[in-house]
């Protein structure tokens, strides 16, 4: 045990109190602001500039899901959830948590640029709607999946944001020695980003089926039986960004063994990863653009 | 009083309080409902909003008041925009040593406490006494969706309404007898657009936006499903609402109607009357109402302030 997990106390107090005020993500903050404080904003520009922000995405869900009494299922359409907040509401809630200080990192203790942390969160997301639909899910119920995805790696932010310098440093020596970034957390901190991912989605009463994919992406069979199948979803997306370079969210490992056997469980081919690929790209392009990332180079 | 639960309006009006000479009988005070449930060998006090109206129950609670000093009463805040909470700082019973006072109400979305939502109007730049100058015994309970229960057999249900801040309605059950709120709120309606040839139209979108404001419209009848007096936002006209009103969190008349009427509600108060509305208007938009009322089992009230309903 190191120095570092030897005094667990100030480490729980430190994440707890990161979650409690999570902003959101400097890649989709300068359009929330900018839908949000224009009165004449439409819900569809609304909901689409949150969910492309896992941070505000969480947050809304949070809201709906906590506050609500006698829902039958946990929420996890954006959708629903507008309708039933309001679009005032929703405005105001992402305004208060964008408006906090952002990510103020020292660019040489960079475990990811929040950018490709962006841009793989939101391909996991994309990833996992489409392998859903492949499946044979309805588009009604797809939604699920690109939540799912777009939040996996939320637990990554509290430790990146809070001891940066530390996260760092695992990242980087995951990297070199070509372990997976959840292994090297648990050696060096002792606690992975599933774990926190969990206390995210337990404290913002996400649901059995968000709590699960935050926690046992890495390790789906881990799952209840219920949820095992969306699970495994959300980890094979999550595999499939890495191998096709969609990001980076500090995990660079990559068992190619592993992807092709699960490729093959879901029936997917070469041409069918070359057209994930493509869609995938479009679909943060798309994003890109409309949320005029990088628009000052 | 021989029922169990007198109902009194002492505020009747939505967005400020407007009092001159065409309000004359409908009343200008911002929105405060109080029921006095009789319970054993004394009575309850639930004060339902701190509008401007709530000045005058305190001079008639004062008026009637023993001398020792002794008070009790609930407020169930519906929501904390400024027309619901302005009276509150008027309120005298807080000045009272020996008042005890329950402030129950909805947190804002950030989640910000109620305590210091409302005792924000009671700081200096507002109010020349400080909420920590209150002589009273005040506890604020921050409510979500959900039952509670206020001891003598009184159990509250309360539930979020569509209004632009998270406003709660409350169903009050005594016995056999329920009242509930409605205001401020207006229809949930898809807030997306559905119109396919507008370049941001989606069309999983628009079907679920669609899905979702019928089923919480339902699940807003079943809220209120049977009451014995329902006291629903009535701010505007169908005409009114669909002309640039649609979003302000207030509902047409029309609506709160035919809504009462397919959950089986036995009698509608119309409330939170718009401040630009005429008495003269209103007695004509109630003619029209319970007129149309009469061949079925609803009977329409407009609320005006004193009015007075037993249940």
């Amino acid at each position: 045990m190191n120095d570092f997990q030897c005094n667990r106390r100030p480490f729980y107090k430190k994440i707890q109190a990161y979650i409690a005020r999570m902003p959101s993500l400097p890649t989709t903050v300068i359009k929330v602001l900018e839908t949000c404080n224009d009165p004449n904003a439409c819900a569809n520009d609304l909901k689409r500039v949150i969910s492309l922000d896992p941070v505000l995405t969480g947050r809304v869900l949070k809201l709906i899901n906590s506050a609500y009494y006698s829902l039958g299922n946990p929420i996890s359409s954006l959708t629903r959830a507008i309708i039933m907040l309001g679009v005032n509401t929703v405005k105001n809630l992402a305004l208060s948590f964008t408006i906090l200080e952002n990510l103020k990192v020292k660019s040489s203790c960079l475990a990811f640029a929040p950018n490709e942390f962006w841009t793989h969160s939101l391909g996991v997301g994309v990833v996992a709607k489409w392998l859903s639909a492949s499946k044979g899910t309805p588009p009604s119920a797809s939604e699920e999946y690109f939540v799912a995805g777009l939040l996996h790696d939320l637990g990554k932010l509290p430790l990146h944001m809070q001891f940066p310098e530390e996260y760092h440093r695992v990242c980087e020596a995951a990297q070199s020695s070509q372990v997976a970034l959840h292994l090297n957390e648990t050696r060096f901190l002792g606690v992975d980003h599933c774990a926190v991912g969990r206390m995210i989605a337990q404290k913002w009463h996400l649901g059995e089926s968000l709590v699960e994919s935050l926690c046992h992406h890495h390790y789906p069979a881990d799952s209840s039986e219920k949820n095992r199948n969306f699970v495994f979803i959300v980890s094979l997306a999550n595999q499939l960004a890495i191998y096709l370079n969609i990001g980076n969210s500090g995990n660079h490992y990559c068992d190619h063994r592993n992807i092709s056997f699960q490729m093959s469980k879901v029936g997917m081919d070469k041409a069918m990863l070359d057209d994930l690929q493509e869609t995938v790209l479009d679909e943060i392009e798309r994003a890109k653009t409309f949320l005029e990332v990088f628009r000052n180079g | 009083m021989d029922s169990p639960i007198e109902i009194k309006f002492w505020g009747v009006r939505g967005s400020i309080p407007c009092p001159g000479p065409d309000t004359v009988r409908y009343g200008g005070n911002t929105m405060c409902v109080t029921l006095r449930i009789k319970v054993k060998n004394h009575y309850r006090l639930i004060i339902i909003d701190a509008g401007s109206g709530i000045r005058n129950l305190s001079q008639d609670l004062i008026a009637g008041h023993s001398g020792n000093g002794h008070f009790r009463a609930e407020i169930l805040l519906t929501h904390t925009h400024l027309d619901h909470i302005l009276g509150l700082p008027f309120f005298a019973p807080i000045f009272f040593p020996e008042a005890q006072i329950k402030i129950h109400g909805p947190q804002t979305c950030e989640e910000d406490p109620l305590k210091d939502v409302i005792g924000g109007q009671m700081s200096y730049r507002y109010f020349p006494v400080r909420q920590e100058e209150l002589a009273a015994s005040i506890e604020y309970i921050d409510l979500k969706e959900g039952h509670y229960n206020l001891g003598d057999g009184i159990t509250v249900r309360a539930k979020y309404m569509n209004h632009p801040l998270l406003a709660l309605g409350y169903r009050i059950q005594f016995r056999d007898s329920v009242i509930c709120t409605a205001f401020d709120t207006e229809p949930f309606y898809n807030v997306f657009c559905t119109d396919p040839s507008d370049p941001s139209y989606d069309e999983l979108l628009a079907a679920e936006g669609d899905l979702a404001a019928r089923e919480e419209n339902h699940r807003m009848e079943r809220f209120y499903h049977g009451a014995d007096l329902l006291i629903h936002d009535g701010q505007y006209t169908l005409a009114e609402y669909e002309t640039g009103k649609k979003g302000w969190g207030h509902s047409p008349i029309e609506y709160a109607v035919k809504a009462a009427q397919r959950a089986a509600v036995k009698r509608l108060a119309i409330c939170h009357h718009d401040p630009l509305r005429t008495d003269a208007q209103i007695d004509k938009l109630s003619q029209k109402f319970c007129h149309e009322q009469r061949s079925g089992g609803m009977a329409i009230l407009f609320a005006r302030e004193g009015m007075v309903v037993e249940v």
